[in-house]
């Protein structure tokens, strides 16, 4: 709850820092604000308060999702002092930021439905005026159009959704719910099982699992590269915490209802998203349809719920922010030095930087799933929680799957180790660019030497 | 004396609600929706509703409609430029019609047997108040943020790009 309000406040801060003349300070001040919020979220851990006549519950899973947004926060601002300094309209863009940010955290410590949809709204609608930043861009025009007709559309379901379970249930609050389900469980009217099926389908499209994911590449592609790398970290996280959070503490009690429909989009997401993203030329739209195939391995968790797929949730999204941003580090450098995105665009860069071409390659490996990293402790988990939740066909499934993933990924180290084709291929102008993606790089490889640290945090 | 009061207005309301379909010009059109809102109106405070009142004068009358009004004048629409419909069209629209008013008197049948066991201030300013900074405070204040972010959003999308 204090992480809310300290967010909010940061957000209005930035908002009004145009009037004081404080844009100066204004970067400093951002991160000030997150670090102090991340302080007040780990301090929550073990404390179970809800607050507000239980619109806001603060459980040791929103304390672990909070922390982990913050965290991803402050390592994508870091790398993303660019994105505020050449716009006049820098005020803006922190607070834009800062807002989605608060709406994210809302959405993982909801414990009411309002705060949910509220989360969610404010969350959508920062993004969608970010996807457009870049004015002058017709992408980023379409991409931020695109993105708020099919958001708007989502959220019209989640909605309604919304609106029949209280129908059925008539209450907002997740206990009460749950309380209701499981007394009347076998007597549920039949427009309980069309409102879980709505909310089903207004998150999953936010989280962009097939079927619902065909805006995702287009906008993915178009937003300026480093509204992307947020939406890829910080938001696929908060929309994949608030499913959770909801099914499992909702609908428990009815899961043989939606245990098969998360499974079979699943399956459908990851081979869908792997087959696409061979054949990108692309690497950012590479990267978008590479995101969709591991939004496909977290729903594998909402398909075996329980406490296993929980830890394993929360390691696979982590995992797999901080190797986006890693990799995004870089692809925002070629961007800005090339003015290209292809994947052969990054050919050259063991050449110019040894260490950053290491780095790039244990991000890759992390989203591959290759051992040594954190990503393959992140599938591994998966894949053993959905074996002991008994869909051994989804699991052949998602390892087929990865075995896809991992050609694409490689073509990728290959053309950061190959000879450079471009003449301007002075990826670093200063030695701070890269921060952001040895940071990661190392957090890959400390997560994937000792799991522990994060596996059994649940 | 209530009872008058809403004949009188339930006729109101459906002769407006005619006339917006049947007049030829789009600015008409608007005006006659206009009124058929402030028709509702009447309906809302005869069901002692009096936020939902106006609330609905302010937003659909007040804003929406002048939105409408205006962007028919900017397109200058004000002209009989309707072209005529096929028969086939024609046929289609009445079928489809007829179907849902089927639906809505068979949605209707019956209703009349529910008892209302609502509170009757549940429509009034003060209760939601109550409602609003109590229980829903969270949620009342949350909206704010979704508001700024909206505005600072039209803001910044609507800035000229200072070079």
């Amino acid at each position: 709850m204090n992480t809310i309000v300290i967010l909010s406040v940061t957000g209005i801060a930035a908002m009004m820092s145009d009037v004081f003349k404080l844009k100066k300070a204004l970067f400093g001040l951002s991160l000030l604000g997150l670090l102090i919020a991340l302080v007040f979220s780990v301090y929550d851990w073990g404390q179970y308060a809800s607050y507000f006549n239980q619109m806001v519950l603060t459980d040791n899973y929103a304390v672990v999702f909070t922390t982990m947004l913050i965290g991803m926060t402050f390592l994508w601002f870091l790398m993303s002092k660019d994105f505020f300094s050449s716009h006049s309209s820098a005020s803006e863009h922190y607070a834009l930021i800062l807002f989605s940010l608060t709406g994210g955290v809302m959405m993982t410590n909801f414990s009411d439905l309002t705060i949910l949809f509220l989360g969610l709204e404010i969350l959508s609608i920062s993004l969608y005026i970010l996807a457009g930043s870049d004015k002058g861009n017709l992408f980023s025009n379409e991409a931020s159009l695109k993105y708020f007709m099919i958001g708007s559309f989502a959220t019209g379901f989640l909605l309604f959704g919304i609106a029949l379970i209280y129908g059925a249930t008539s209450s907002f609050n997740l206990q009460e719910i749950s309380t209701y389900v499981q007394q009347h469980n076998g007597s549920l009217p039949a427009y309980f099982y069309a409102g879980i099926l709505m909310i089903l389908t207004g998150l999953t499209f936010k989280v962009s699992a097939v079927p619902f994911h065909f805006w995702a590449p287009d906008v993915y592609d178009g937003s300026p590269t480093l509204v992307t790398t947020y939406m890829l970290s910080v938001v696929k996280m908060a929309a994949f915490a608030a499913l959770y959070r909801l099914f499992i503490n909702c609908f428990a009690p009815v899961y043989e209802f939606w245990i098969p429909v998360f499974a079979i989009m699943s399956a459908v997401t990851m081979l869908l998203g792997n087959i696409t993203a061979v054949y990108q030329k692309s690497l950012k739209r590479m990267l978008a349809y590479s995101s969709i195939a591991h939004a496909g391995y977290m729903l594998m968790a909402l398909a075996s719920p329980g406490i296993a797929s929980k830890n394993a949730l929360v390691f696979y999204l982590l995992a797999y922010a901080i190797a986006t941003l890693g990799v995004f580090n870089v692809l925002y450098q070629v961007h800005k030095v090339t003015g290209r995105e292809e994947i052969k665009s990054v050919k050259g860069l063991f050449r110019k930087n040894p260490f950053a071409a290491i780095m790039l390659t244990l991000c890759m490996l992390s989203m591959a799933g290759i051992p040594p990293v954190a990503g393959f402790f992140g599938k591994y988990y998966m894949f053993v929680s959905t074996l002991n939740g008994g869909l051994t066909w989804l699991v052949l499934i998602a390892v087929l799957s990865s075995l896809i993933g991992v050609y694409f990924y490689f073509k990728v180290i290959i053309a950061a180790f190959q000879e450079p084709e471009l003449e301007n291929t002075a990826y670093y102008r200063q030695p701070s660019d890269f921060t952001v993606l040895y940071i990661c790089g190392i957090l890959s490889l400390l997560l994937g030497i000792m799991p522990q640290f994060v596996a059994g945090l649940l | 004396m209530i009872q008058y009061a809403f004949y009188i207005l339930s006729a109101l309301s459906v002769a407006s609600a005619l006339m917006t379909v049947f007049t030829r010009k789009p600015v008409y059109s608007v005006l006659y929706l206009i009124f058929f809102f402030f028709t509702l109106f009447g309906h809302y405070i005869l069901l002692n509703a009096q936020f939902l009142a106006a609330v609905h004068l302010i937003v659909y009358a007040g804003a929406i409609m002048v939105l409408f009004l205006f962007i028919i004048m900017m397109l200058n629409l004000n002209k009989e430029i309707e072209p005529n419909k096929s028969v086939v069209a024609k046929f289609a629209a009445v079928i489809s019609g007829g179907l849902l008013m089927i639906v809505v008197i068979s949605a209707m049948k019956g209703v009349d047997n529910i008892a209302l066991n609502h509170r009757s201030d549940i429509g009034l300013v003060e209760t939601l108040g109550n409602v609003l900074y109590n229980k829903y405070m969270l949620p009342f204040e949350m909206v704010s943020v979704l508001f700024l972010t909206a505005i600072v959003g039209a803001v910044m999308l609507g800035k000229k790009e200072i070079k």
